[in-house]
Formats: structure tokens, sequence, C-alpha cells
């Protein structure tokens, strides 16, 4: 005899298990701070990137004029200067980070307990 | 109503059938129409024009994972571009890169309104983007538009004056990659695109959480106007081209598309609501219950009768 609410877990579990369930016992495997530190790290790199685009950017769109007033330029100044949009955007974009992947993190972990009070039920439901 | 709502059962059990071969066929559609535009759109390079490579790219993208499908329009995009000039393509290039570096790495399922809002501007439709979003997403979807209106408008500025950079000397690179970036920083249109979408989003996305009956459109209609409203204002303060008559009309359309969306989305019985009250030993819960629509799928047994065949 089919018992259908067993089948109905079994199935809930299976199509969890295939679905999210994957990504979130993959993020569930780091400690909270590995893997947040992991994250921060990746941030860190992409926004290095994108500065490394924009300043690009920046420099051919300003090249005629750099290139007259080469030798008046005070280098040091405008390194300082892009230091610290450098570090305002690591820092605000690291901060944005932090909160996604701090959600994330404790969104897999409580989506994980539910999966496996839902094992047990199952495991539950076969004993009796 | 009632055979609407056939329909759609019948939609539903067709695609829970058939999700296997749907799934591809559907990435193949979204993939082979996307390059189709991109081609109408720009279509420089004469070589991508052909229908074949568009087909076998397509048919690449429906057994790949939607992103690829999102990379491949950034690459024909890219090299038409590059068959104007290398200066539109290395702006094209740093916008891509920038969207997908800051923001596609935490919500990269985002990608696909990112070739949805050039298609639907192309389709005359913008404004429905807006107001489906704000109904089936969060107000983060924001990011999203508006990466999408900006490749729309960047594209369209630069295939707006492309006898201009043509015109421009071989040797003037720096002029011309100004003459792109200006452009882009000082369309006015696009920034009050962006802040109608924003708008419109954050105002639908409030309403239809809000606990009122008929509050899907509700939302919509108030979307709408909020969306006319802050084109009129941008039009007004701005002086940009946007047509007041044809906003009025695409707006329009899209509430109408906004309505099948809610159709399939939150199709519920408002006359059969029930408010029900009670307590366990920390709360009192006030719950609102509405019954969704639906009938069962009427099903067609086909009964075969046959004469039997008389043996002699």
């Amino acid at each position: 005899m089919i018992n259908e609410e067993r089948v109905i877990l079994m199935t809930k579990l299976a199509s969890y298990e295939r679905g999210r369930g994957k990504k979130n016992v993959t993020i569930s495997n780091f400690f909270r701070s590995d893997y947040i530190g992991f994250q921060l790290l990746k941030s860190v790199i992409y926004a290095t990137m994108a500065t490394g685009i924009v300043v690009g950017v920046y420099l051919f769109y300003h090249f005629e004029d750099l290139m007259q007033d080469v030798y008046e330029l005070d280098l040091i100044e405008i390194g300082k200067d892009v230091l610290k949009y450098y570090l305002i955007l690591i820092a605000v974009y690291c901060g944005i980070s932090y909160a996604v992947y701090s959600y994330r993190y404790h969104k897999a972990r409580k989506s994980l307990r539910n999966y496996y009070q839902n094992l047990r039920k199952l495991t539950q439901m076969y004993d009796s | 109503m009632t055979s609407l709502l056939v329909v759609k059962q019948h939609i539903k059990h067709f695609i829970g059938k058939y999700e296997v071969y749907l799934q591809p066929l559907g990435k193949f559609l979204v993939a082979f129409i996307t390059l189709l535009f991109v081609n109408g759109a720009t279509g420089y390079m004469t070589r991508l024009n052909s229908l074949a490579i568009v087909f076998v790219v397509a048919l690449m993208c429906s057994f790949m994972p939607p992103n690829f499908t999102v990379i491949m329009a950034g690459a024909f995009v890219i090299a038409h571009l590059y068959a104007v000039s290398m200066e539109c393509a290395v702006v094209m290039l740093a916008i891509f890169l920038l969207m997908f570096l800051l923001y596609y790495r935490f919500s990269p399922k985002d990608t696909l309104v990112i070739l949805l809002t050039p298609i639907f501007f192309i389709l005359k439709l913008p404004y429905a983007v807006p107001l489906t979003l704000g109904l089936l997403s969060s107000p983060l979807s924001i990011v999203s538009v508006a990466c999408g209106i900006i490749v729309y408008y960047t594209i369209t500025y630069i295939t707006g004056n492309i006898v201009t950079l043509a015109g421009m000397a071989a040797d003037d690179m720096a002029v011309r990659f100004r003459y792109v970036i200006d452009g882009i920083l000082h369309n006015r249109e696009m920034l009050v695109m962006i802040g109608a979408f924003s708008a419109t989003i954050i105002v639908v996305y409030l309403i239809r959480r809000m606990p009122i009956d008929h509050c899907w459109i509700i939302a919509t209609i108030t979307g709408s106007l909020v969306n006319i409203m802050v084109l009129l204002l941008g039009d007004l303060i701005w002086d940009v081209n946007v047509s007041v008559p044809l906003a009025i009309l695409g707006t329009a359309v899209s509430i109408g598309i906004a309505k099948i969306v809610e159709f399939f989305a939150f199709h519920v019985d408002y006359n059969r609501a029930e408010s029900v009250q009670f307590e366990d030993d920390e709360y009192y819960y006030y719950v609102k219950a509405i019954p969704k629509i639906t009938v069962a799928a009427p099903q067609r047994t086909v009964k075969k009768i046959h004469s039997s065949r008389r043996q002699n």
C-alpha cells in the first residue's frame, strides 16, 4: 500500500536535493567565517578589476590632455586620489558583499536544518 | 473566463508533461530571437548576420546554462560594434564587464532582464518591463533594468551616430572614444528612463505587497501612472524627446501584458476571501486567506469503436 504522505515528503526532499539543496550543501560545508571571507576576497578582486577598467577608460578619455600636461602633473597627488576612490569602492562593495553573503549563509543553514528535520520525519515514518 | 482557466490548466499540464523538451526549446527560442534582434539593431559584421550562424549559436545556447545566451548576445554586440570602430567595441566591453563584475555575481539569474529590456524597447513596449518586474520580482531588479536600459541606449546612440563615427579620421581614436563616452554619459533620455522605471518598480512592488483586495491591478495602474508622470517630469525638466502619446499607448498595452502575467501568476477570487483569527501561547494571528481560482481541466477520453472483423 502506498503511503501518500511519505511519497509527498520523499518527492519534496528529492526535489530539494536536486535543486536548491545542492547549492546550500556547498555553502554549509564551509564555516561561516571561511565562506564570507572567501566571498569578500572575491569581491576585492572583482572591485579591483572594475577599478582598473574605470581608470583605463578615464585615462583613454583624457589621453590628449594627459599627454599635453604630462610633465606638469602631480603624479603622487593623482595616485592618492585614485587610491582614495579605490578604497571607498572596496569598502562599499565589501560591505554589500558581507551583508549579502551573511544573509545567504544564514538562509542556507536554515533551509538545510529544515531539510534534515524532514529527513528525520521520513525515517520515523519508516520506523513506525 | 472559465474557458480561459481551462486553457491555463492545459498549458500548465502541457509544460509539466513536456518540460524536458520545452526547456531547451525555450532557451533556443530566446537565444534565436535575441540574436536576430541584435543583428537587426546593429548588423555591421556581415558574417554574423548569416541565419546559419545565428541558428548554430542558438542551438548551442539551448544546451548551455541561460547565462551563456547573455554572453553570446554580448559577444555579438561587441563584434558588430568592432566592425564599426574599435572604440565603440571597447566602450561596450567595458560596460558589460563592469555590470558582470559588480552586480551579476550577486544575482546571476537576473541576467535575462538585460536581454529582455532592450528587446522590449525594440518592440516599442518598454513599459511592460518595470510593471512585470514589480509584480514578479523585488526592487533589486532595478539594477538589472538599469543595466538593460544602458545597453539599449548605448547601442542606439552608436547606431544613430554611425555616419559621424565613420567620418572621423582613422587616427582620431581618442576623439572617437571621447565622442562615444560623452554621448552615453550625457544621454538624459536614458537617465529619465532609468528614473521612471525605478520609480515604477518600487511603486508596483510596494502596492502589490499590501494586504488589500485587487492589489495587483491597483499596483499595475498606479505604477503605469507613476511611469508616465516621471517621463512627463523628465521631459519638462530636461526636454528629452519622449513621445508622450506613444508613452501613453505603450503603457496601455503594457497594462494588458501585466494583466496576462497576473492571470498566470496571481489569479484569486476576492469574493471568497476569508478572515480568520486565532491564538496560541505566544501570538494572536489575524489571517486573511484568499482562494486561488482553479478549474479542473476536462479530461477527454477517446473511445475507439472498431467493428469486429468477421472471419470467414
